[in-house]
C-alpha cells in the first residue's frame, strides 16, 4: 500500500489507507530531524556514521540505552549557564549517579551526575564560570 | 487611569494586555534585548527597552521602569507575578512616581513577605500555623542555634527562606546530619533569589495537601475568598498542575479554609488580589503556610470555574472601585477546572531546561480549552527567565470531564524545535493515583524516583514509521522542490509519495529504532 502524503507548511497528513496521520516536520540540525506523529516526538537522523556532536540530550540517552559508559566519560553542560559548584577535584573517586557540577540556567540548579562509577581525571571549570553549551566540564574515568 | 504599563514579559505580560484591551486602557510593554521581538512586545500598544538580558540589568531595574512609565505616559504599573511583583520597593517607587500599584500596598507586601511575620499575622487572627521557628535565622546565626530549635521541632524539618516564595531557598532535612548542608543550599539560593538569605524552620507534615485560597480585597475593606485551588501535585516544590475545586474539600471545609484566609487578609486590611496557602494533613486539619500578594500563576482555573476575570478586578480595585462581587459565587465551582505548566523543559533528561528556537508550534483548542501562552513557532526561549512557556487550563462540567479535555488537548499540542513537559503531562494525567485524585505534595517526587529516568511517551513502532514516511518526504520535497502543494500533487504521478513509497525511505532512521537495534 503506497501512502498518500500531503504538505501544508510545516504540518504533513499522511494517510495509510485510510488511516490518517497528522505530524509536523523540522530539521532542528544538519541532518536531525523532528518529527510530531499526533502529538508524540520522534527524532529522526540520517543513518550511517554520526553527523556532527548530536545534542547533549541524545549522546546521553545513548550512553544510557546502549550502557555505554566504557572508558573515560565526559561530562558537558547541556545548555548555556553558570557553574553554581564543582562537587569534586581530579583523583576523587566517584559512585555512578554521584553529583559532579551544579550548573545554573533559566533561574534553576542543576546537578549533573555521574553517569559510572570510577575516578575523576579532569575538571575543566571552576565555580562562577560561564559555560556554553556542550563545554567539558569533568572527565571521568 | 488610562495606560497601564506591565513590568514583566512572556505569558502573564500577554495575559495583562489582553485584560488591558478588553477594558479599553491602553498597554505598555517592557523589554530586554533578546525579548525585543517578543509577543509581549508585539501585542502591545507600546514599548520601551530597559536594558540587557540578566534580569539584574532589566526586569528587575526599579529605575529603567519608572523611566518607562514616565516616558510613555503610563498612569498605572501591573508587575505581573514573579520579577517585582513582591517587592515593596517597587510598589513604593510606583506610589513616589504618582503611578497606581495594581497590588497590594507596599506595606501589605512587607509584612507579608516576611515569612515569620505573616505566621504572627495568621496566629492573630486565629488560623493555626505549621508547628515551627517564629523568628527569622539571619545570615549571621550559627548553625548551632538553628541546629538546637531543629531539635525542638523535631526532624524531619523544612527549611525555607524568610524572604521566600516559589520554591526557592526550600530544603527538606531528614535527620540532624543533613542539616548543615541544606541550611548553605537554602541560603546560597534564597540569596541569589531574593537578595536575603534569613531562614526559618517548620516542621514537615506527614503526606500533606496543597490547598491554597485566592482572594480580592477593595480599598473600603471588603475581602471576598474564592472555592479553593488544590496545587498538590509538585516537583520539587514546584507546583505544574493545579485545579479547583479540591477533590478532597467539602463544603464544610471549604467555608473553613476560605473564611480563616479571608480573617488573615482583613488582619493586615489587604487590598487587590492575593493567596492564602495551607497544608491541609491526613486528619484534614488546615495550617496556615504564606500569603502571596500578587496575582497567582494559576488564577485561571479560578477563572474557569467563578467566571470572574481576577485581572480585570485587579485593575478595577486599583482605581478605587468597590468589589461588588456577590461572595456567594467566588466560592461556588461551577465545574472543574486544571492547570497544566508547560515548560520548556527536557522530561527525559530530568526536567533539565531546554532554551532555544521553536521551529514550529500550535496550540490547542475547542471545548473548555484555554491556553496561555507567550510565544510562538519561531521565538527563542531565552536562557535568562524562567522557562514557563504556556499553561494549558482544561474546564468540564466535572473532574473527569475536564481530565478527559486536558488529554485531548495535549494531544493536539504540537511544538518542536525544543523539549517541553507536554510528554510529562500525558502520562502524569493517566496515573492511576491522579485520576482518583489520591495524592499529596511529595507524591511526584516519589513517583518519579521509582521510575529511575524511564523516558515519558516513548514512540511506539507506529509513530516511527509514520515519523520515518514523513523524513523522506521532508528530504525530497524540502529545498529540492519549491514547497508548495501544487508542486507536491501536481508533479507526475510515480512521484506521488516520492521515495516514501519504499517504507521507511532511504537514509533516514528514528533514533529511537537504530538505538534499539545497538542494544
Amino acid at each position: 500500500m503506497k501512502p498518500d502524503i500531503v504538505r501544508t507548511g510545516d504540518t504533513w497528513s499522511i494517510l495509510l489507507g485510510t488511516r490518517s496521520y497528522e505530524v509536523t516536520v523540522v530539521e532542528e540540525a544538519p541532518g536531525e530531524l523532528a518529527v510530531s506523529v499526533d502529538g508524540r516526538v520522534v527524532q529522526v537522523r540520517r543513518a550511517g556514521p554520526a553527523g556532527p556532536a548530536g545534542l547533549a540530550r541524545r549522546t546521553r540517552q545513548e550512553k544510557h540505552v546502549a550502557g555505554g559508559t566504557e572508558g573515560p566519560q565526559t561530562i558537558t553542560a547541556p545548555m548555556p549557564g553558570r557553574i553554581v559548584k564543582v562537587l569534586v577535584t581530579p583523583g576523587d573517586a566517584v559512585a555512578a549517579r554521584q553529583g559532579l557540577v551544579v550548573v545554573e540556567a533559566m533561574k534553576m540548579e542543576n546537578e549533573l551526575r555521574s553517569p559510572k562509577a570510577g575516578t575523576v581525571t579532569d575538571v575543566r571549570v571552576t565555580q562562577g564560570q560561564l559555560v556554553d553549551a556542550r563545554a567539558v566540564l569533568v572527565v571521568v574515568e | 487611569m488610562r495606560k497601564i504599563l506591565i513590568a514583566n514579559r512572556g505569558e502573564i505580560a500577554v495575559r495583562v494586555i489582553r485584560a488591558c484591551r478588553d477594558m479599553g486602557l491602553a498597554s505598555v510593554a517592557v523589554y530586554a534585548e533578546c525579548d525585543r521581538a517578543a509577543r509581549h512586545v508585539r501585542m502591545a500598544d507600546e514599548a520601551v527597552a530597559i536594558g540587557p538580558n540578566p534580569p539584574a540589568d532589566s526586569y528587575l531595574r526599579i529605575d529603567r521602569l519608572i523611566d518607562a512609565a514616565a516616558q510613555t505616559g503610563a498612569d498605572a504599573v501591573h508587575p505581573g507575578y514573579g520579577f517585582l511583583a513582591e517587592n515593596e520597593d517597587f510598589a513604593a517607587a510606583c506610589r513616589d512616581a504618582g503611578l497606581r500599584f495594581i497590588g497590594p500596598t507596599p506595606e501589605a507586601i512587607a509584612l507579608m513577605g516576611s515569612k515569620t511575620a505573616a505566621r504572627a499575622e495568621a496566629v492573630k487572627a486565629g488560623v493555626p500555623v505549621v508547628p515551627g521557628s517564629d523568628d527569622p535565622f539571619g545570615a549571621d546565626v550559627p548553625d548551632a542555634t538553628i541546629a538546637a530549635a531543629a531539635e525542638q521541632i523535631g526532624y524531619p524539618v523544612m527549611i525555607k527562606a524568610v524572604a521566600g516564595g516559589g520554591g526557592k531557598g526550600m530544603r527538606l532535612v531528614a535527620d540532624p546530619g543533613g542539616l548543615a548542608s541544606a541550611i548553605r543550599a537554602a541560603r546560597s539560593e534564597a540569596g541569589a533569589a531574593f537578595g536575603d538569605s534569613a531562614i526559618y524552620l517548620e516542621r514537615r507534615l506527614i503526606r500533606p495537601r496543597h490547598i491554597e485560597v485566592q482572594l480580592l480585597g477593595d480599598a473600603h475593606g471588603h475581602v471576598v475568598p474564592f472555592v479553593e485551588r488544590e496545587c498538590s501535585i509538585q516537583r520539587r516544590h514546584q507546583k505544574v498542575i493545579e485545579e479547583t475545586p479540591s477533590a478532597v474539600v467539602s463544603p464544610k471545609l471549604r467555608a473553613q479554609l476560605t473564611s480563616a484566609a479571608a480573617a488573615v487578609a482583613r488582619a493586615v486590611r489587604y487590598t487587590n488580589a492575593g493567596t492564602i496557602e495551607f497544608l491541609l494533613d491526613e486528619d484534614g486539619r488546615f495550617y496556615f503556610l504564606e500569603m502571596n500578594t500578587r496575582l497567582q500563576v494559576e488564577h485561571p482555573v479560578t477563572e474557569m470555574v467563578t467566571g470572574v476575570d481576577l485581572v480585570r478586578w485587579q485593575i478595577r480595585i486599583a482605581r478605587g472601585e468597590r468589589l461588588d462581587l456577590d461572595p456567594a459565587v467566588a466560592i461556588t465551582p461551577r465545574g472543574h477546572g486544571i492547570e497544566c505548566r508547560i515548560y520548556a523543559e527536557d522530561p527525559d533528561a530530568g526536567f533539565m531546561p531546554s532554551p532555544g528556537r521553536i521551529a514550529a508550534m500550535r496550540v490547542p483548542a475547542g471545548p473548555g480549552i484555554r491556553d496561555d501562552s507567550g510565544v510562538e513557532a519561531g521565538a527563542e526561549i531565552p536562557i535568562y527567565y524562567d522557562p514557563l512557556i504556556s499553561k494549558l487550563v482544561a474546564w468540564g462540567a466535572d473532574r473527569r470531564e475536564a481530565i478527559d479535555r486536558m488529554q485531548r488537548a495535549l494531544r493536539e499540542y504540537d511544538i518542536l524545535g525544543i523539549r517541553t513537559t507536554v510528554p510529562f503531562f500525558r502520562w502524569m494525567l493517566a496515573q492511576p493515583a491522579f485520576e482518583s485524585a489520591v495524592f499529596h505534595t511529595g507524591y511526584l517526587d516519589e513517583l518519579l524516583q521509582q521510575r529511575q529516568g524511564e523516558p515519558f511517551g516513548s514512540p511506539d513502532k507506529e509513530d516511527e514509521e509514520v515519523a520515518a514516511l514523513a523524513a523522506a518526504a521532508y528530504t525530497t520535497y524540502v529545498g529540492r522542490v519549491p514547497p508548495s502543494t501544487h508542486d507536491m500533487r501536481g508533479g507526475p504521478a510515480g512521484n506521488r509519495g516520492g521515495p516514501a513509497g519504499n517504507r521507511g525511505g532511504p537514509g533516514w532512521k528514528s533514533v529511537a529504532r537504530a538505538e534499539s537495534l545497538r542494544e
